[in-house]
This record gives structure tokens, sequence and C-alpha cells, in this order.
């Protein structure tokens, strides 16, 4: 348990100290983005998930040194997020094609296969148990990664839902590795919560920072890589349901890939500052968009009802890993 | 806000329960199922891995059609309240 609270302390303090370091170097840089949802639309820094990385890379490699038996767990965990950060990065300095993206994110899940860490009979479902998958496995593996990745980098439409949905399904993996004894799902958690913290507590409303997509894409392909290295696939599906609902939402309505910006605005911002959701019929249908079709909301009041959801998934995902433990 | 969290929390429980059920089905119905006529193990357990597929899709379209009703009625309903005091006012 040493290892894992230095984890966290030291993600939580090294990001915490790197983030207002990482904010001026972009403003400096002129890397600053819209928020798009004020009235007088601030300028905000981007890629705050630097500072993410920087203080993963930190409780990492902490717990390297502490614990040299799960170097290989750790070096697969780390590389995963960190080939989704430099994907990111890559897409933040110069977006990327629509398509591309998510075909580069696939790498993601390369460092789990080469160093062999993931479970190779397959995932484990409650009623089922342990499937047989170990052909196909490391093709899911592959998807899974992508997925996940692009799936938190959708869920980021108001200050503070991707990183506080991403908080919560953290602390759901915490929560279910105890439940089912899986040392290395806690491990892993400890060691991106700190950071996730942070980014929350700067990305909050009203942000003073956006993590871009260095921060969405390697936070998704982390909590990926937890699912997968400590066989909690099943709870993530689970634990994931609010983003899964918001880009299987959207690209069902675009019927094909889509960048934000290639597509209408869901969401109308109306004079009083309260947003709206967009009747464009050609407008994706996202989870902002289906929150909002009930009447406008402030835009605090629209990121708390994510949260709320990602709280109510997250019961519905530890109740999921109880029933593995009991029907296993 | 509350009726809006209840709304999804109905979906959200709808189909982590359908999760649930299609689970049983497939350990208790689709697996032990032996199909008669065909001898061939890997052509009976590809068999039955397409049709485990094909009832994953059907729950992931049976949660896209729910949202996507949701959401166009419970636009359109309010945009029919937000009209309908405005007519009241015409006519008047």
């Amino acid at each position: 348990m040493i290892a894992e609270l230095a984890a966290l302390t030291v993600g939580f303090v090294v990001s915490l100290l790197t983030m207002p370091l990482v904010m001026k170097f972009m403003k400096m840089m002129g890397m600053v983005g819209i928020d798009v949802h004020k009235k007088d639309r601030p300028s905000i820094p981007e890629m705050g998930g630097v500072a993410v990385l920087v203080g993963l890379t930190a409780s990492v490699l902490l717990v390297m040194f502490l614990m040299p038996e799960k170097v290989r767990l750790l070096m697969s965990f780390l590389s995963s997020a960190l080939i989704a950060g430099i994907v990111g990065a890559v897409d933040d300095l110069r977006p990327l094609n629509a398509r591309i993206k998510p075909l580069l994110t696939v790498f993601s899940g390369i460092p789990i296969l080469l160093l062999g860490t993931y479970n190779p009979r397959g995932p484990i479902f409650p009623i089922i148990g342990q499937t047989r998958l170990t052909i196909v496995y490391p093709l899911i593996i592959l998807i899974a990664m992508a997925v996940t990745s692009n799936a938190v980098n959708m869920m980021d439409p108001f200050n503070g839902t991707m990183s506080g949905t991403c908080t919560v399904i953290t602390i759901v993996m915490i929560l279910s590795s105890l439940i089912l004894g899986r040392e290395d799902g806690l491990l892993l958690s400890m060691c991106i919560l700190g950071p996730l913290v942070v980014l929350y507590l700067f990305n909050r409303y009203p942000a003073k920072v956006f993590s871009g997509d260095v921060g969405s894409l390697s936070i998704g392909a982390a909590l990926g890589a937890i699912a997968i290295l400590s066989r909690l696939e099943a709870v993530a599906v689970v634990a994931f349901a609010p983003q899964i609902m918001n880009a299987f939402y959207g690209l069902s309505t675009i019927g094909r890939l889509y960048e934000r910006r290639e597509v209408s605005r869901p969401t109308v911002i109306l004079e009083d500052g309260r947003l709206m959701a967009s009747s464009d019929p050609h407008a994706p249908i996202t989870l902002a968009r289906v929150i909002l079709a009930r009447g406008p909301l402030h835009e605090r009041e629209a990121a708390q009802i994510f949260i709320i959801l990602s709280i109510i998934s997250g019961i519905l995902a530890i109740f999921t890993a109880y029933l593995i433990r009991v029907t296993t | 806000m509350i009726r809006r969290i209840l709304d999804f929390t109905i979906v959200l429980l709808f189909v982590w329960v359908c999760m649930i059920i299609g689970l049983w089905l497939i350990n208790e119905v689709i697996v032990p199922l032996k199909i008669s006529g065909i001898n061939n193990h890997f052509v009976e357990a590809t068999l039955k891995v397409a049709v485990s597929a094909g009832l994953v899709l059907f729950w992931l379209w049976l949660w896209r059609e729910i949202v996507k009703v949701m959401f166009w009625h419970t636009l359109k309903s309010r945009e029919k309240e937000m009209k309908s005091p405005k007519k009241e006012n015409d006519e008047a």
C-alpha cells in the first residue's frame, strides 16, 4: 500500500507544480483556445495534458524504483499513455485527419502486446467468467485502446467534463480492484489519479486550462490500459457508458468519423449565457445535446450532469465487479 | 436537472440489465447449443460467435434507438412548449 500512496502523492504534487508552468509556456507560445461556451469568449491555455503526462511519468518511475518486479507492467502502461499523448500533441499542434487520428491511437496498444502484459486467454465477464479468445484478443486490445482514447477525447464539451468523468472512472477502477483483489489495477489507477485530480482542479468551470488532445487521448489510453492490464474489461465497459454513449450517438448520426470543427455545433449559446440544444438535423446527437434537449442550462450545471451520470454508471460498474466476484 | 438525470439513469439501467441478460443468454443458450447437421467444431464455434456478435449489435442498435427517440421527442415537446405561449399572445 506504501507504493500506491507514494504514487498518488508524487503524481499529484508533480502535476500540481508542473501545471502553472505549462499554462505559462502555452500562453507565451500562443497555444490558446477560445472557450466558446462563455459570452466573453476568453482565451484559455491549451495542452494542459502535458502536466498530466509529466505527473504520470513521475509516479510510474517512482513505483518502478519501489517495485522492480512490476517494471514490465509499468513500462507497458506508461508507454501506452505516452504514445497516445504524442498522437494528441501532434494533433494539437497540427490538426490530424478525422480518420488518421483514431488509426494512430491503435499504436498505443502495441506496448501491451510486445511486453506480453495482458491476460492471453481474454477478458473476464460476469456470469460467463474467463473467456477463451486467445487468437482475437490481441486485435481486441488494439481496437479497445483506440476506442477508449477517442471516446474520452470526444467527451470534452464543457469545462471539467473530461477530467471530472475520468477521475470518477479511475476511482471506480480503484474500488473494483479492491473488490476483485486486482493489485495491479489498484497500483496503476493510483498512478493516474493524482494527475487527473490536478487537471480537474484547473479544468473545472470556469476553466483555467484546456487539456488538449495530448491530455484526453493519453488519459483515455491510460484508462484503457488499466482495464486490460488488470483484467477489468467488463467493469470498464460499464464505467465508460457515458463516453460510449456520447461517441456512439455522434458517430451514428453523422455516419462516419468526424472532427468537431467539420460538423454543425450540437449546442448553441443564448444571450443570457445559457446553453441550448441545437435543432439542426445535421448536428451530431451528442450527450451534451441530449442533456440540453429538456431546456437551456448554464455550462456549470451541464458539466455537473455529466459527472453525476458518470457516478451512476460507476455505481453500476462497481456492481458489475461484485457480480464478477460472485458469479465466476 | 433531476428529470434529465433520471432520463439517463433509466437508459443506463436498461442498457446494463440488457447486457447482463445478453451475457446470460450467451452462457446458457448460445454456448451449449448443439447445431444438428454440423460436425465441424470450427464452423460450429464460428456460428456461435456470429450469433453472439449479432446479439451485441442488436444491443447497441436498441441503445441508439432509445436515445434517438428520447432526444427528438424531448426536443419537439420543448419547442412546442416554447411556441404555445407566443401563439396564445398572438391570438389575444
